[in-house]
Parts: C-alpha cells; structure tokens; sequence
C-alpha cells in the first residue's frame, strides 16, 4: 500500500480513538505521516525542537482532559526517557506513543537504535506492539488506546517500514 | 528582589487560572500563598513550561500560568521555540532566575555568568518578553499579563532567600487527580469515565 493511503488511515485511527493533541517531530519515514497530521483538521498538531518537551506537552494536555499523542523515532524515545519516568509513569499518564522503528531488519542504518528500542520499552514497563500490517492498524489503534487509560500509562506502538506503506510486507514478521 | 514577594503580588491576580511549578523551594511557597486544586507541582526538571503549553492548548480559553526557574528553562531550551511557534494567548510563562540549581546544592546556573533568558525569549520568538526589576514592576507586568490576551514571557531576577513554610502535602498521583477533578468541576466536563466490566452490566 502506498505511504500516503497509510497515513490517511493511521491518521482518520487516531482521530476515531478520540486523540485531538499530537507532538510530533519528522523522520523522512514518516513524512507522509506527518503530511498528513498537518493537513488534518480537529487535531492540535505541536511540531518539536525535542521530543522529551512533547512528552510534557502530552502530559499538559491530559490533565485538562485531551487525549495526546507522540509520533517521533526511536532516537527520539530514547531522548525523552526522563520525561516518560518521572512525569508519565510517576503521574500515571497514559499516552499513545508512536514510535518509528528506525534499525528494523532490513535497515542499512541504525542497527544499534533498533536493537535497543524492544529492550528499553521493556525496561520500563511501557508495553509495546509492533505495527506491520495497515489492515491492522485502525483496530489496533483503538484497542491501544483503551489500554493506555485503563492502565493509566504510555503504550508504545512501533512504526515499522511495512506499516508506513514503505516496504513489502512479510508473512512471518 | 524575593521570589516570595513576588509570588504574594500574583496571588491577586491569579483568579482561576491554573498553576505550574517547577520543583523546588518555589512550589511549597507558592502553595502556602495560594492552596488550590488547581495547581500542579512538576517533577521532571525542565518539563514545567511544556506541560503548561499541553495545558493551554487543551483549554484555550483558561488562562494558564507557568512558574519556571532558571535551572529548569535551562534544561528545556527549545521549548521557547516551540511556545513561539504555537503562540498560545492564554499562557504567561514566569521565571524566578536566581542564577543558581536550588534545589540540587545551590550551584551557579548559566544565567549566573551572563546568559539571558529574557533575551533568548524574545529571539525564540515570543515578542512580549520582559524583566522586571522590582515587585512593583513584577506586580503590574503579571496584572497585565493575566488580564490580557497575549502570550507573555516575564522575568524576575530574585535572591536565592527561601521562606520557611509547609512541605507540598500531597504526592503526585493525589495531586494529578485533585488537578483534574478540579478542572473537571470548573469547567463542567466529565474526564473519566468509568467502565465496568462486561459482568456487571
């Protein structure tokens, strides 16, 4: 499936979950993604300078009564670490965590970021699904997002190639 | 100039808005000046203006107050940019600069040796950034800050005196639910919902 249709329905997902505050900041993966964030109405879009701010801003919103989510690569995961334990999982914040899986198989470049996103989730206790197949993602969408309010935590959805319409998808991934 | 004079000057101007502040010493006075549901104690050094931009854009119409310090904004530098850019009419963003970590030993912060976050404000962006160098100017500025319809960056360079008041009484799981159950009452809306499982119903 081509990026742009991807985006379209990973988008008109969120909206359906009730998201209506997205942070985001761009990875060339998810310029369709994030094309489309911009273009949607109903949603407050917040471009970053640094991921972990965003992590505030998500907080912010929730406690006036927003549903938000963070849509950044696993670099950017990684720089928000601080925010995500002493604000999210102190406070008991839930939010949707959309993060690209930069270093998946297939990569010809950060192995050693991809290798560590699965292990540092798990480090946390932010638990995680990895998106590989679009027919997939409205449901899953939705489903995450009841998880992350009765868990009143983070949910990490990882953003794969195949999801983001930029590679074939396999049957045994 | 002290902070805790300052803070008593924005007490009458603070109606209902809503309060973030940064950890520290800042906190526990603001709180003893001003209880109130309504305020939110961060924890996470540098988060305390972002979570009051998530704030203000959630509720555009409710005017929000961030009560930042030197070590804090310095941490989280870009989000000046990010405030700039979403321009929110509704936040004031106050920083206590006592040009030290407070609360982590009282060690010297950039601010100490020159740095200016007035001036890193307005070049980020947010046009409406000021000093003030007394509490009467401190007063006026965030009257008019709070009366108005701007996006407003005040600064106040303050000692490093702590007044001696009461521990914040509350953790931080009580405190994000007393926060939301205020804006909840205060803005008549319903945040949670409660599901019962399938059994019940």
């Amino acid at each position: 499936m081509a990026a742009a249709e991807s985006a379209k329905i990973i988008v008109n997902g969120l909206k359906d979950a009730g998201i209506s505050i997205i942070v985001t900041l761009p990875d060339i993966n998810l310029s369709d993604l994030l094309r489309e964030v911009e273009e949607t109405k109903d949603v407050i879009h917040v471009p970053l300078c640094r991921e972990e701010e965003g992590m505030g801003i998500c907080a912010g919103g929730y406690l006036v009564g927003k549903k938000c989510a963070a849509i950044m690569q696993n670099g950017g995961f990684f720089n928000s670490n601080n925010a995500i334990v002493s604000t999210l999982l102190q406070y008991q914040v839930p939010v949707l965590l959309w993060i690209y899986y930069a270093g998946d198989i297939g990569d010809r470049t950060f192995a050693s970021t991809g290798g560590m996103t699965e292990p540092v989730l798990q480090a946390l206790g932010i638990r995680y699904y990895v998106m590989r197949d679009i027919d997939d993602a409205p449901e899953l969408i939705k489903r995450a997002q009841i998880l992350a309010e009765d868990g009143k935590k983070p949910i990490a959805l990882l953003l794969t190639k195949e999801v983001l319409g930029r590679r074939a998808a396999l049957k045994s991934l | 100039m002290k902070r805790y004079d300052c803070l008593q000057a924005l007490v009458a101007e603070i109606k209902d808005a809503l309060v973030v502040s940064s950890a520290g010493a800042m906190t526990l006075e603001w709180n003893a000046l001003h209880p109130s549901d309504g305020n939110f104690r961060v924890r996470t050094l540098g988060l305390c203006s972002s979570i009051a931009l998530g704030m203000a854009l959630g509720l555009p119409h409710r005017k929000v107050v961030a009560l930042d310090g030197d070590g804090s904004l310095l941490m989280n530098l870009c989000s000046l940019p990010t405030i700039a850019r979403m321009r929110p009419s509704n936040l004031v963003h106050i920083v206590f600069d006592n040009e030290v970590y407070e609360a982590s030993g009282s060690k010297k912060t950039a601010t100490g040796a020159g740095t200016d976050l007035v001036g890193m404000a307005r070049a980020a962006g947010i046009k409406n950034s000021h000093w003030s160098k007394t509490v009467e100017e401190f007063a006026a500025a965030a009257a008019t800050a709070l009366r108005g319809t701007e996006l407003c960056f005040i600064g106040a360079k303050v000692t490093t005196e702590r007044t001696a008041v009461p521990p914040f009484p509350i953790d931080e799981v009580e405190n994000k639910y007393r926060f939301m159950r205020h804006i909840e009452q205060s803005e008549k809306i319903e945040i949670f919902k409660v599901n019962l499982p399938a059994s019940y119903t």
